[in-house]
């Protein structure tokens, strides 16, 4: 058994580093292979990233790790009226994806775990059938073999080596938002994040402005990839991000004259989870693995969550020399009867909302107040759905899937 | 099969997820793809946010 590492993580993102962290903290030795130049470069998100469950999980963000502080959030429908909802959810930060990354790593490096950028892993090493170990290509070398017991994959939306490994670790285009973001400068905010609702400004999906610091803000928009024509470079007549986002910015008397300091985009995973997280020697953990709130495309804290029960598994698995499917099962388990619950309901709610007209949407924006959002977001629809089909009657039959 | 705009590509991976046959990955600083593998489904450009891929003839 000449292994080179415990396990052998593909991807420095929040879900690798975090589990990186726990397993070398339980005495694993841990090897990441990222095959970025940079950590966190580039960035493909909103930087979004509630403070609750992170805090819940003993971590705490230096200062340099985000830009500002949210206080909560504002609900715009179609209409343009406005819910304005502060609670002890909705505190959160805006970071700075290229710093926090890089710090969560660096916090695993001081366990002792080990990293190396540049390194892309191109296959698996398969002894008898069974996972062993990987392949890594470094600089864009000739790739050499690294022999671990346990691999990792917390690749984000590529999952390339995990579909290698016999999961099905890709999305549809129904189960996917197609993102494209600014960073603008000047933007005046309240420090709350403004999330923009309707049909027409972003098919089944919103735009998105999150507050940054020195009245800086991305300003984005995410909307169904099926909902997109597949014509690009020609014709367009379909919903395109790009297009969508500068239609609102020139409708927006602030934001029409700010500067662009940065473009990004990126896809996300609205749909669930994919089906089955484990293999003899292998675990898929994070957005690989398609464990990404369906609301709202947000992936960071579900990661580190899973980052951490992963790793829990793992110690255990490494302790009794049992590397098999049935063992590693046990963290798909925790995690389908834990955070998968949640995501179980948000994701139905994704569905139902979909189903929704602009006129609907202004209706239902008309009638419920910030705290029927509070009971919303915790998975609670039922009170929320009865004042809203009070008023008009005919949402019962889109609405009715939330409370049966 | 298909061709990226590597000009206008910002390597954020989305036509490789939704890529069906792993025709499409990050290496290095760019997106390569692999044309024999590529069934010319689309689900990448209708997928991409950066409006960079297109359908070419199979050479």
């Amino acid at each position: 058994m000449d292994y080179d590492y415990d396990i052998i993580i593909i991807g420095g993102g929040p879900a690798g580093a975090s589990m990186a962290r726990i397993a070398a903290q339980n005495g694993m030795s841990v090897m990441i292979y990222d095959k970025r130049k940079e950590l966190g470069e580039p960035v493909r998100c909103g930087e979004g990233l509630g403070q609750r469950e992170v805090l819940a999980q003993g971590v705490d963000l230096p200062r340099w790790c985000f830009s500002t502080e949210i206080l909560g959030a504002k609900v715009i429908a179609p209409n343009g009226k406005s819910i304005t909802w502060k609670s002890k959810d909705t505190k959160g930060w805006v970071l700075e994806r290229k710093m926090f990354d890089k710090w969560l790593v660096e916090l695993a490096v001081e366990k002792g775990a080990k990293v190396r950028t540049y390194s892309r892993v191109t296959d698996l090493v398969k002894k008898d059938g069974k996972i062993d170990g990987v392949m890594v290509s470094q600089w864009g070398k000739e790739p050499f073999e690294v022999r671990a017991p346990l691999v990792v994959s917390a690749e984000g939306m590529e999952a390339i080596v995990a579909r290698k490994a016999g999961l099905k670790a890709m999305s549809t285009l129904y189960d996917v938002d197609t993102c494209y973001q600014y960073e603008m400068k000047p933007y005046n905010h309240e420090n709350l994040i403004e999330l923009y609702f309707g049909n027409r400004i972003a098919p089944r999906g919103y735009v998105w402005i999150f507050p940054k610091d020195a009245k800086k803000a991305n300003v984005g928009i995410g909307i169904g990839a099926h909902l997109t024509n597949g014509k690009k470079g020609g014709n367009v007549d379909g919903a395109e991000p790009k297009r969508l986002l500068d239609e609102f910015i020139a409708g927006n008397k602030e934001l029409r004259d700010a500067s662009v300091l940065q473009d990004f985009g990126g896809v996300i995973s609205v749909g669930a989870p994919i089906d089955s997280f484990v293999k003899d020697g292998f675990m898929c953990i994070g957005t690989a693995a398609r464990q990404v709130d369906p609301i709202h495309g947000g992936g960071i804290a579900l990661a580190m969550e899973t980052g951490i029960m992963a790793a829990g598994v793992a110690a255990k698995a490494h302790s009794r020399k049992d590397y098999s499917e049935r063992m590693l099962k046990e963290y798909e388990n925790a995690w389908r009867s834990g955070p998968g619950k949640k995501m179980g309901k948000r994701l139905l709610l994704r569905k139902v909302m979909e189903e929704v007209n602009d006129d609907d949407l202004n209706h239902i924006f008309n009638t419920i107040k910030d705290a029927d959002l509070q009971k919303v977001m915790e998975g609670n629809f039922a009170g929320p759905v009865a004042k809203v089909v009070a008023g008009r009657p005919q949402l019962l039959r889109i609405l009715k899937a939330l409370i049966s | 099969m298909i061709e990226i705009n590597h000009d206008k590509c910002i390597q954020c991976v989305g036509c490789a997820s939704v890529c069906p046959v792993l025709a499409i990955e990050l290496v290095g600083l760019r997106m390569k793809t692999y044309p024999e593998k590529c069934i010319s489904c689309k689900a990448c450009i209708r997928a991409c946010p950066a409006d960079c891929i297109k359908l070419i003839e199979k050479k």
